[in-house]
């Protein structure tokens, strides 16, 4: 296997556009979440979300036209962060145009405003079929979710191979790590891979309301998101996207690319257990954990930091302690364990790619991000889990966690770059 | 490091049967699953889909509640993993362990069902039919089943295989076109043959004969081929599944194997102008003798065909023998490439026609993918 640098980012979130404004936000312990305007939510049981506020669509669509009028909302977002990691990483025309494309995504976005029309109808199913196929050719019922690869490739090519990668929360980190393997293999010199997901729309926000995840503090949205704490009721649903260029050390070195981290290991694993739960034993995050360590030919010791799913559930934050001190044994107790959803929410598909970012960040600023609102520990979360705020960080690897609904597992572990 | 990939294990949900020997049958015999569908198709281009008429979980699950969690397109993943679990004699946790046992799958468009959309636009609209969001919160999702939201996330039906079939290893979910289901399987080869694990279950599946998803194929242009040259393809429904293993672990436990893949290849394309030069490309890496036995990705879409054409002829290819499955089973999408492979696979394992089989899996995404199988 080659080994892997991270020459780029970008990023679009609900505490900053542009990874420094997420960087700053994230190590200042700023949280994310308020009120939903995306739409009136006022009828909702949950009236809050991480928006991404100061985004400017009109410089997407500027830079794509092909888009403009598009009404999913994660398209847009996962353009304008793959736009910022790429021309961070300065990659040519030509490094692009074979290079790979792991993206990660949710849910097809469906626009049940559309449909309501036709709620009256005698045959619901033939009026919408009329309607939609011959007055409202403009208006698609669903945007596929290769939508996105497909409007990267017009730019930049990317005929290396362009994967649609839709495994719920773990998706991001899964993308980033199908990239780290399809490079080690020889199968490409160079990856742009991320997530995006934006839930925030009717359909979204109602479909997680009936899973019972979501807190409804809605009084106080900037502390509902409570990772690890003892009164925590729930996670906050985010938006966003993430992307990273991940080179060959062979290929960043010749064109003398600035290098972040080097992605040093990658494993994915299945609970089997329920769709709706975690397995209580944690089974397979730990198998998540120890296979990307043995990926990385590290042993426990050797991990610095944990950038922890830290989702604010009940059942999650419980799960994922215990996993990581059976995966990591006394090293767990040792070293900062972080939740980037305290201030993000949870952006669903993008968070493993958003938090795949703030993991290498932590390695290049030398800072470890806080985890907000954590002001009484559950006794059954008893890790450090960086609590007073964002702190020096001299480790040389960051091990980050993704847990899907339906149990999907997956860990990334960036490494300081030697040389 | 792995000594190879053979295939031990094809599991069909087709309209044209549930195993590949069937299936090859049938498609030998000139025989089409193409009917109207089951709703009236007036507005759409396609008049045609092809269903798989007699389909019951519940016959192969007989105790599991689960089923009623699960959209018609896992039910059928669930049913063809299972299939391809028992053609390949693999006991989980007996012959290999549940975590060494990685799970690649694929899925569609299959979008929400259509009562569930019904009664949720029911009750969010207003009487002049505009959308009522205090009706949406306030009385429409206290209507719908809470479970709806594991019916419509797109990488459920292969959690739900994993659920079934206790299977806890490496993993990743595509989708939602043909060439996604190539790389689903292309995951599974890589896992084995890194070493990552001795086995793997891939495959897709989707279910496009609704009314739903014909709308968004009609709006997306699947159908333009039809509206050009009343022709075009099939959308169908289904679900296909392959059990990958190292070839001396399979040899080992003494499986019958179907075939070695030799290799397989995925590129990217924009666009039909470039389709037939990356395919011609990948096949031309492959390094193909110049008569192969072809399990063609092409059906009756005439811009697909002809790309397809084009491509053998600029590598240099006179086929000897070429198959489309599709123009007999319709477009499984999602599950088309899987079904592809198996059916490739067991042509091999026929011994019937020259060696090696090329299995082409690309369609109207934008992922183009190869595969060569070889008689063991």
């Amino acid at each position: 296997m080659s080994r892997i640098a991270i020459t780029g980012m970008g990023v679009v979130s609900p505490i900053g556009t542009g990874r420094e404004a997420f960087w700053s936000a994230l190590t200042a312990g700023r949280s994310g979440i308020g009120p939903i305007t995306l739409f009136d939510a006022s009828a909702f049981p949950v009236r809050i979300g991480g928006e991404v506020d100061d985004f400017d669509s009109a410089r997407v669509t500027a830079r794509f036209p092909q888009v403009d009028g598009l009404r999913d909302r994660k398209v847009l977002l996962a353009l304008a962060a793959a736009e910022e990691a790429i021309a961070d990483a300065e990659l040519s025309d030509a490094q692009l145009r074979d290079a790979v494309l792991c993206f990660g995504v949710g849910l097809e976005a469906f626009w049940l405003q559309d449909l309501t029309p036709y709620a009256g109808s005698d045959d619901v199913s033939r009026a919408i079929a009329r309607h939609m196929v011959r007055d409202q050719r403009d208006r698609m019922l669903q945007t596929p979710l290769d939508h996105t690869g497909r409007v990267l490739g017009e730019r930049y090519g990317l005929f290396g191979g362009r994967y649609t990668n839709c495994s719920a929360c773990a998706a991001g980190a899964q993308a980033i790590g199908e990239a780290w393997q399809l490079l080690g293999e020889g199968e490409a010199t160079v990856a742009l891979a991320g997530a995006a997901d934006s839930m925030l729309n009717p359909l979204g926000l109602g479909g997680f309301s009936l899973l019972r995840v979501l807190s409804d503090e809605n009084d106080q949205p900037q502390r509902a998101c409570r990772p690890f704490d003892v009164t925590r009721k729930g996670t906050v649903l985010g938006e966003g996207s993430a992307f990273v260029v991940l080179e060959t050390f062979e290929g960043a070195a010749a064109r003398g690319a600035s290098v972040y981290a080097e992605l040093l290991g990658y494993a994915s694993s299945l609970d089997a257990y329920r769709v709706s739960d975690p397995d209580p034993g944690g089974r397979g995050a730990v198998r998540s954990m120890t296979g990307a360590l043995q990926a990385a030919s590290l042993e426990a010791a050797d991990v610095d930091c944990v950038n922890a799913h830290g989702t604010g559930t009940p059942k999650n934050d419980v799960v994922e302690t215990e996993a990581i001190k059976e995966s990591l044994g006394g090293r767990a107790s040792q070293i900062p364990v972080h939740a980037v959803k305290s201030m993000t929410g949870h952006m669903i598909a993008a968070s493993g790619a958003a938090e795949a970012a703030a993991a290498v960040l932590t390695i290049a600023r030398r800072t470890v991000p806080p985890t907000i609102n954590l002001q009484k520990p559950d006794a059954r979360c008893d890790l450090d889990y960086v609590a007073e705020g964002a702190r020096e960080f001299d480790g040389r690897t960051v091990l980050s966690n993704s847990f899907g609904f339906g149990g999907q597992n997956a860990t990334l572990i960036f490494g300081r770059c030697q040389s | 490091m792995a000594t190879g990939v053979v295939i031990t294990g094809i599991g069909l949900v087709t309209p044209l049967g549930r195993s590949a020997g069937e299936v090859l049958d049938r498609i030998g015999r000139g025989q089409s699953a193409a009917s109207p569908p089951p709703f009236e198709a007036e507005a759409f281009d396609c008049p045609l889909c092809a269903r798989v008429d007699d389909f019951d979980a519940q016959s192969y699950f007989p105790e599991n509640k689960t089923l009623r969690l699960m959209n018609r397109d896992a039910q059928m993943a669930a049913v063809a993993a299972r299939l391809a679990m028992q053609d390949a004699a693999i006991t989980v946790d007996r012959t290999y362990p549940a975590d060494s046992i990685a799970l690649y799958g694929s899925t569609g468009l299959a979008g929400m069902p259509i009562d569930d959309l019904v009664r949720l636009i029911r009750y969010t609209a207003a009487p002049d039919g505009s959308m009522d969001l205090g009706r949406f919160g306030q009385v429409a999702l206290k209507r719908v089943r809470p479970v709806l939201s594991f019916k419509i996330l797109a990488n459920m039906p292969i959690c739900f295989v994993s659920i079934f079939e206790n299977l806890r290893g490496p993993n990743a979910v595509y989708t939602p076109w043909e060439g996604q289901g190539a790389q689903a399987i292309a995951a599974g080869v890589r896992a084995v043959r890194r070493g990552d694990v001795p086995a793997a279950v891939v495959g897709g599946c989707d279910v496009r004969t609704r009314i739903l998803s014909f709308v968004s194929m009609q709006q997306l242009g699947v159908f333009e081929s039809w509206a050009r040259h009343a022709k075009g393809l099939v959308p169908a429904e289904g679900a296909a599944f392959l059990v990958l293993e190292d070839r001396q672990r399979a040899v080992d436990r003494r499986a019958r194997i179907y075939a070695t893949i030799r290799g397989c290849r995925i590129r990217s394309a924009n666009g039909n102008s470039t389709l037939s030069d990356t395919f011609s490309a990948l096949i031309t890496a492959l390094e193909l003798g110049p008569n192969p036995t072809v399990v063609a990705a092409g059906d009756q879409d005439v811009c697909i065909s002809e790309s397809e054409r084009q491509a053998f002829s600029t590598a240099g290819l006179r086929p000897q023998t070429v198959l489309y499955p599709k123009a007999h089973l319709g477009n499984l999408f999602a599950a088309s490439a899987a079904a592809q492979v198996g059916l490739a696979a067991a042509l091999a394992a026929r011994r019937e026609t020259a060696q090696p089989v090329l299995a082409d899996c690309f369609g109207f995404g934008t992922e183009q993918a190869a595969f060569v199988l070889e008689a063991v």
